[in-house]
């Protein structure tokens, strides 16, 4: 954060696959818009991602990519990345990638820590397809681990492990009568406001149609999960829209247009 | 018949499981359904069938995955007392239920089952164990409090975890007898198979290290988040 009022990029390092795009000052909503992106096909076994970023205070940073990742498939070996996010008392991250496509036969594990000051604010989203759909392909990976931590002031509020195999996702989706399809969402946010969801929570469980699941859940303290379950890749990133649209009512910066880039 | 003849320790252990997993002990838990109200009202679950799939596929693996791992740490670190690791695995027990009403589910019975150590036992290890989490703002979780009854009772750790796979299934199942048309003998063919399954779960969850702990099926969570909102529900959760 500059004098100025702007949110800039005060460090930046990175290296091949990784690369930053020129950031973009969204002057609507006082936040910079920063994509990552990975140049290559995808995640290919052997690949072990790692990438951390810090917001420090009164700082507003949107970070995406421009596409799907896809982890193709490995004969052998695994892939893995971990992500580290800090936000400082004061400052606003959001985090919202686009989906992650895990190919038939791949073995991943993404590990995420997020640790929020008191007063720092969070939107964090992670999307999952079931595989190439259009290709008939879906649930068929060979190991699949998403685990995801947050703290706030250091206080362990949230942790998540999606593990499940193909074949029990596939059951449960069934069960469900989602589909094979079914997309996942997954969003948590953490805000310093006051825990009035009133506004905003009535609504988000409105979009519930048409196949698509939606619940929205207070944390122990100081935040919200938020969960959705689409019939499709299409309705995922619809859902996913109007979520970002319904709470930009009540976190304006939500309202940033990610492809802006 | 070989095996060895149960002793009267073992009798004094087994007598307060039996006691501690009992309808008629007051833990609170007949007032929740752990989300399978709210599966119910989104139509998942809507007869014995689809109650078969939901155990086999949701609930099994939950127990598996978080409750039995769980309950398998904390009962090696009360055992050290380790009070650093049962502190960590109350906020984990926490962390691990991000919807708010199976966490307090969570939370009052295990508030419950660790006063009802204290109090009918006067035991120093449960009450440490309130002591230390009141003063340091842990998390109550019932899959602790569990391992703690087994410390306090002297039971071993498999057996502990039978106790827990009893008592979370017997409790769906009576949960789902209020709710969906399923008779006694139904409910009851159904717990016989989830319990033929449980041995090798517990034996998988005695293994699980800390940090493999954790499972979730969005769609109870979905459920379970809007739960909290329906206009008519006849659980807590």
């Amino acid at each position: 954060m500059r004098p100025h009022g702007r949110t800039v990029l005060s460090a930046q390092s990175f290296r091949a696959p990784y690369h930053l795009s020129k950031p973009y000052w969204d002057t609507a909503t006082g936040t910079l818009l920063v994509q990552v992106v990975n140049p290559t096909a995808g995640i290919l076994s052997g690949d072990q991602l790692s990438s951390a970023i810090r917001v420090d205070a009164a700082a507003a940073l949107l970070v995406t990519t421009p596409s799907a990742s896809r982890v193709f498939k490995m004969k052998t070996g695994t892939a893995s990345c971990r992500q580290a996010f800090h936000v400082a008392a004061g400052g606003w991250l959001e985090w919202m990638p686009e989906p992650l496509v895990p190919h038939r036969g791949c073995s991943y594990r993404q590990t995420t820590t997020v640790d929020v000051a008191t007063g720092g604010e969070l939107f964090f989203a992670d999307l999952l397809m079931p595989g190439r759909v259009a290709h008939g392909e879906a649930w068929e990976w060979n190991q699949l681990c998403l685990v995801t931590t947050v703290r706030l002031d250091g206080e362990l509020i949230l942790q998540e492990r999606f593990a499940q195999t193909g074949e029990s996702l596939r059951a449960l989706a069934s069960l469900a009568q989602s589909g094979l399809g079914a997309c996942f969402g997954n969003a948590v946010l953490i805000t310093n406001r006051p825990p009035d969801d009133s506004t905003w929570r009535s609504a988000l469980h409105a979009l519930q149609a048409n196949g698509l699941w939606i619940g929205v859940s207070a944390l122990r303290r100081g935040g919200w999960s938020i969960k959705w379950v689409a019939a499709n890749g299409v309705q995922l990133r619809q859902g996913f829209r109007d979520i970002r649209r319904i709470l930009a009512g009540a976190f304006p910066r939500l309202a940033c247009d990610p492809r802006k880039l | 018949m070989t095996s060895a003849p149960a002793t009267n320790t073992d009798a004094a252990w087994l007598v307060g499981l039996l006691q501690a997993g009992d309808s008629f002990y007051p833990t609170g838990s007949y007032s929740h359904s752990f989300g399978l109200e709210g599966l119910v009202q989104q139509g998942v679950v809507h007869d014995r069938a689809t109650l078969r799939e939901f155990l086999l596929l949701s609930a099994l693996p939950a127990l598996r995955h978080t409750d039995l791992p769980l309950a398998a740490h904390a009962w090696h670190a009360f055992g050290e007392p380790n009070w650093n690791r049962v502190g960590e695995l109350c906020g984990l027990s926490s962390a691990l239920k991000t919807a708010r009403e199976a966490r307090a589910a969570s939370e009052n019975i295990g508030r419950q089952r660790a006063e009802l150590m204290a109090n009918l036992r006067a035991h120093p290890l449960a009450q440490e164990f309130l002591r230390r989490a009141t003063t340091e703002n842990w998390p109550h979780s019932a899959a602790i409090s569990a391992a703690l009854e087994g410390r306090v009772l002297g039971a071993p750790l498999t057996a502990v975890l039978a106790g827990i796979s009893y008592a979370t299934l017997s409790s769906l199942l009576s949960a789902a007898m209020k709710i969906l048309r399923l008779g006694q003998n139904a409910s009851q063919s159904l717990l016989t198979e989830a319990l033929a399954a449980t041995p090798a779960l517990i034996a998988a969850a005695e293994a699980t290290p800390l940090e493999d702990i954790g499972w979730f099926n969005p769609w109870l969570d979905i459920a379970a988040a809007r739960h909290e909102t329906a206009d008519a529900r006849m659980f807590i959760s």
